[in-house]
Order: C-alpha cells, then sequence, then structure tokens
C-alpha cells in the first residue's frame, strides 16, 4: 500500500485548495468538538471522580447559591461525631456570579492547614508559610492565574475583596484549579459577608468503609436539632444539583458535538466524491494497468483518511493547546467545570477524525472501485 | 500452440433498441513475437477486440487464452492481477496520471509486482532508455510534448515485460512526424524484445510496421495475411 503512497499526496495536491479547504473545515469542526467533548469530560470528572463520590458536602436545606447557604460554623465538631466521617473541613465560599458565567471567580475560605491536609494541591510557585502567616493572602488555581494573568506576589481584588498573592496550585482534581483559597477567617469578615461563626457548607471526608449515603442521612439527623436544617449530599451529586442548568445545556452542546462530526462527514465526503467524479478515467486507466478494484477501493479510503486526519489532528492539536493555555473554565454558583486538555480528549479526537475519514471515502471508493473501464477510459 | 487464441469470440451490445454486435464468432490465433495489425471502418469492433483480449470488457461469448491462461475465466480481481504481469497498454490518448513525473508513471505498473526498489529502479530506466526518455525521467506530462508522452506510456507498457502488449491507435492523436517515430519504436521494441503487439489503427501506413494484418467488418476478421501478401487498405476509414 506504502508503495502508491506518492500517488494518494500527490492526488491530494492536485487540487490543493480544495484539499485545504476541506482540511480546514475539517480542523475547525473537530476542534470544536474537542472543545465541547473537554466540557464533558470535565462535568464527568466533576459529578464522577473518587472525590465526588467519597466526599459529602453539607449544605444548608433548600439553598442552592452559595450566598444563601449559611451553616454555623460550630456544626464542624458535631459533624465529626457522626460515625463514618474521617474529618470536616468548613468552607465559606465567595464568588463574583451566581449564574452561568465563562469568568467565574470563586473563592474558598478554609483553615489554612486543613486545606493542606484535605486537598491534593501542589504549589508551582509561592510557599504555605506565607499564606499561613499573612491574613489576607491566598493561594490561586492554576486556571485562575492563567486566565486572569496572575502570579505569586501580587495584589488581586475584585468586588470588595483583596487578596496578595502567596501562591499559585495545580491540583489533581482539575475543577479546583478555577478556585482562589484564602483563610477562612479572613472570608468570614470580608465587608458585606458578615458570617462571622458562619460557612457556606462543610466538606465531609469519609473513612475507607464508610457507606456515603447513609452517613449523610446520619449528618442530616444530628443536626436536625440545630438552628439550621442541612442537605448533606455526596459531593458529585452536590455539584450536579448545583450545576443543574449547566448539565442541560452542556448535554444539548454535546449534540452539537456530533453535529461537528456530521460536518465533518458531509465535507469530507463531498470532497472525495468530487475528487473520484474528476478522475473516472484515471480509475479506469490504473485498473487497465493492473490495479486490483479493490486496491482503488483503498486508494481513495487512503486518500480520505489523509485528508481528513490533516485536518483533524491540526483540530485536535489546536483545541489541546487552547485548553492548556487558555484556562478556561464554566460555573455557576460557585461550583466550576475545567476545560482541561487529556490524553483520553485526544484519542477520542483522532479516533473519530479517522473513523470519519474512512466512513466519508466508502461511498467515493466503492465509485471507483465500480468503475467499468471501457466505458471510462471513453470519458473526455 | 499460439500465443494468443480466440475462439468464436461474440459481444454484443444495446443502443437504445438497436442490438449492436461488434464481434461475431471471431477465431484467431496470435504467435509469440509477432506484430499485428487490426484495421477496419469505425464501429466494426477493433477496440472491442482489444479491449476483451485485455480483459478490461467480457465477450457474451467465445474464450480467450494468452500464454495457456483462459482469461475469460478470471475474476475482475484475477484478470487485473494478470494484466500487471502480462499484458501492456498502449492509449491513443496516453493517457498518463498528470500529478505523477515520467518516471512515476512508468512505475506505476511495476509497484503491483513483487520486485525490489532497486528491480524496480533498473526497469524503469531501462524503459525510459528504450524509449530514449532518459532525459526526462523527472518531467511531468504537461511538461513533455504529446509524442513524448507517448513514449512514456509505451515505456509504461513495456516494463513490467509482459507477454502482450495492445496499442489503441496509438500513433492517432500524433502529428505526422511524431507518429513515423513511434511507429519506428514500436517496430523496434517488437523485434528487439519480442514483444507481441497487437495495434489497432486507421492509419495504413502505421499498419505497415506489423508483420501481420487484419482487417474487420461487421465483427468478423474479413481479410487475414502477412504484409507484403495480402494488401493493407490505404483508407480504413468508413
Amino acid at each position: 500500500m506504502f508503495r502508491f503512497a506518492p500517488y494518494v499526496i500527490k492526488s491530494l495536491w492536485r487540487h490543493r485548495m480544495r484539499s485545504v479547504l476541506t482540511a480546514s473545515g475539517t480542523a475547525v469542526a473537530i476542534f470544536v468538538f474537542c472543545c465541547v467533548m473537554s466540557v464533558q469530560e470535565g462535568l464527568e470528572r466533576l459529578t464522577s471522580d473518587e472525590d465526588a463520590q467519597r466526599t459529602l458536602i453539607v449544605f444548608q436545606e433548600n439553598r442552592f447559591c452559595p450566598t444563601s447557604s449559611r451553616l454555623p460554623e460550630d456544626y464542624a465538631p458535631r459533624i465529626k461525631k457522626v460515625p463514618g466521617v474521617k474529618d470536616v473541613m468548613p468552607v465559606q465560599v465567595w464568588t463574583n456570579n451566581c449564574r452561568a458565567s465563562l469568568d467565574i471567580v470563586v473563592f474558598n475560605g478554609t483553615p489554612p492547614r486543613k486545606l493542606q491536609q484535605a486537598r491534593d494541591l501542589k504549589l508551582i510557585s509561592g510557599n504555605w508559610s506565607e499564606f499561613e502567616d499573612r491574613r489576607d493572602a491566598a493561594v490561586v488555581g492554576r486556571n485562575v492565574a492563567i486566565r486572569r494573568g496572575l502570579k505569586t506576589g501580587d495584589q488581586f481584588s475584585i468586588g470588595d475583596l483583596s487578596v496578595k498573592i502567596a501562591g499559585v496550585f495545580s491540583s489533581s482534581i482539575p475543577a479546583e484549579e478555577n478556585l482562589i483559597f484564602t483563610s477562612l477567617e479572613f472570608l468570614q469578615y470580608t465587608r458585606g459577608l458578615d458570617a462571622a461563626g458562619l460557612v457556606t457548607l462543610h466538606e465531609v471526608s469519609l473513612t475507607a468503609t464508610a457507606d456515603p449515603d447513609a452517613v449523610a442521612s446520619a449528618i442530616d439527623a444530628a443536626l436536625r436539632a440545630g438552628p439550621v436544617a442541612t442537605t448533606t449530599r455526596r459531593k458529585g451529586a452536590f455539584q450536579t444539583s448545583t450545576l443543574s442548568d449547566l448539565v442541560d445545556l452542556i448535554g444539548f452542546a454535546h449534540w452539537l458535538g456530533y453535529a461537528c462530526v456530521g460536518l465533518v462527514l458531509a465535507l469530507v465526503t463531498t470532497t472525495s466524491l468530487m475528487s473520484v467524479q474528476d478522475r473516472i478515467k484515471e480509475h479506469a486507466v490504473l485498473q487497465t494497468l493492473g490495479v486490483r478494484p479493490a486496491r482503488v477501493f483503498r486508494l481513495v479510503i487512503a486518500e480520505g483518511l489523509l485528508l481528513c486526519n490533516a485536518g483533524g489532528i491540526f483540530g485536535v492539536a489546536l483545541a489541546l493547546a487552547m485548553l492548556s493555555w487558555s484556562g478556561l473554565a464554566v460555573g455557576a454558583e460557585g461550583v466550576t467545570i475545567a476545560f482541561r486538555p487529556s490524553i483520553h480528549l485526544a484519542i477520542s479526537g483522532a479516533t473519530v477524525t479517522a473513523i470519519v475519514g474512512i466512513v466519508a471515502s466508502v461511498l467515493p471508493a466503492l465509485q471507483a472501485a465500480r468503475t467499468p473501464i471501457v466505458a471510462s477510459l471513453r470519458e473526455v | 500452440m499460439a500465443l494468443v487464441e480466440l475462439r468464436n469470440l461474440t459481444k454484443t451490445f444495446k443502443k437504445g433498441d438497436e442490438t449492436i454486435t461488434p464481434l461475431l464468432n471471431v477465431d484467431l490465433d496470435i504467435e509469440d513475437g509477432e506484430f499485428v495489425s487490426l484495421m477496419g471502418p469505425s464501429g466494426t469492433g477493433k477496440s472491442t477486440l482489444l479491449n476483451v483480449i485485455s480483459g478490461i470488457d467480457r465477450p457474451d461469448e467465445g474464450t480467450i487464452h494468452v500464454d495457456g491462461v483462459e482469461v475469460t475465466r478470471l475474476s475482475r480481481g484475477r484478470l487485473a492481477d494478470w494484466r500487471a504481469a502480462n499484458l501492456g497498454y498502449i492509449f491513443q490518448t496516453h493517457n498518463l496520471v498528470p500529478v505523477l513525473t515520467a518516471y512515476e508513471n512508468v512505475e506505476l505498473p511495476i509497484l503491483l509486482l513483487p520486485l525490489s526498489a532497486a528491480e524496480r529502479c533498473k526497469r524503469v530506466e531501462l524503459a525510459l532508455e528504450a524509449v530514449g526518455l532518459s532525459d526526462r525521467i523527472d518531467h511531468y506530462p504537461r511538461q513533455l510534448s504529446g509524442g513524448q508522452e507517448q513514449r512514456v506510456g509505451i515505456a509504461r507498457a513495456i516494463v513490467a515485460h509482459p507477454k502482450v502488449v495492445v496499442a489503441d491507435e496509438p500513433t492517432g492523436s500524433l502529428d505526422t512526424k511524431t507518429s513515423d517515430q513511434i511507429q519506428v519504436l514500436l517496430q523496434r521494441l517488437n523485434r528487439e524484445l519480442n514483444i507481441t503487439m497487437i495495434m489497432v489503427t486507421h492509419d495504413a501506413e502505421t499498419a505497415g510496421i506489423a508483420s501481420r494484418h487484419l482487417v474487420l467488418d461487421e465483427g468478423r476478421i474479413v481479410e487475414s495475411g502477412k504484409i507484403g501478401t495480402t494488401a493493407v487498405p490505404a483508407v480504413a476509414h468508413r
């Protein structure tokens, strides 16, 4: 097959404008496909990874936006007494926007030492001691830092908040890279929040054998006599519920991703078909020279595959580069979905491209292989 | 046993309500190393005969044996393999692949054969040398004259060392001077390489280079004889 590689490549280059336009269209469509799939992957990670399943969120009953949930901070020791609970971390949340946004800024105020124990955060720059020692210090997730152009030592102000950046961190959980952590006290005393002694939620880690749903029910039962009723859910369920509007939107965008694949299919089929119809006589000549119909079929498939891959691989690379460098995230009500590049995304994009390239070329390849030789040789 | 044996060959096809019979009970033997010209008025089955011998068209009845192989029984794929190894085809309009160089065009048929790259290179260079185009190997068809294109077509037809070369009006689209050069070339290849050639032509002068001359009319061979014993019709157009 590789002996015919120069023929395949030169055939594509023959109508270079057509080939380049088709490859460009494919690149754009696969780029969009990858972006949509990265949102899908982000949502999937957010709602179904181990952290989402083995961590509980205690929130005020019938509240959804972080600004409206106000739980006593001293619920923490009471929650810790519930069997199956390993540790509890009170979290005060502040966000610049409760609605869906692509540039949501979310502050989580937590006790600094607890933060380091509870979360798998690695500082890319800065140090933890400054974060612990300075009252207005903050550590910033890598995505926020990229998006907002922040670095260690900067002063960052938004709304009534103004923090000194003590470090930039990366996390094994991509969504956490969209957060800014401060000390709990600092956020509680921020002007406008008036949350002394109050927190937005309690994050509960479980012992290895604990049943999350049973522990959640036990926590709600234990706090029922308290001043504020609670709803305790797995972190994944909490985040799905918080992002319910976005989940619907992402579900719809998922179909847009498939529409992009359909677009590539139509585009490459059209180009391949035009190319085959332009070369009916040439394919008849090849068969006269002894090229088997099955080989003609494979040659056309190879052309389609190459054309589709040329654009598709570029689209995948572009999407991965954009996702790594832009730090994009979408969020609502203090919960964010990270758009992150991944090997899975790269493989999915490349696989879809290859499959579409092959499927799109089947019809033109059949036409070329079934060319009646004598009649086609008479074509002008 | 003749190299090419045609027995009771009949071919018909429909054109509207009319049934056309370009070949009717044709029997023909062509010996190894022979140079046969096929003449006759337009539409009398010359090209059809060439196409069925080449295996790119199938007869309705009859058999074709080439070097002992009954090509009429081969599947489309097997026929392609057989053509790659045993048959060279020279087209009237050259039919070179425009995106390939002269070298790559000539190499095309032997890409299908189990030959090493070095062997392919040697064969292509020899074929191009045989047609006098060693200095044009990197030229594309658009950079060649009509005569040079036809030479490349001839090199492509002989590069696989086929048993039979068929030529469908090889000088039909060339000027007189170029046509003469191609005639000389074909004659030389037949004599020096002992390639069996079957050539369709309308031109009596071109037919004159063949060692045997056949005339077809209404699907039958109406004249057959060695050059010099049978008169070559001056004008075969009807």
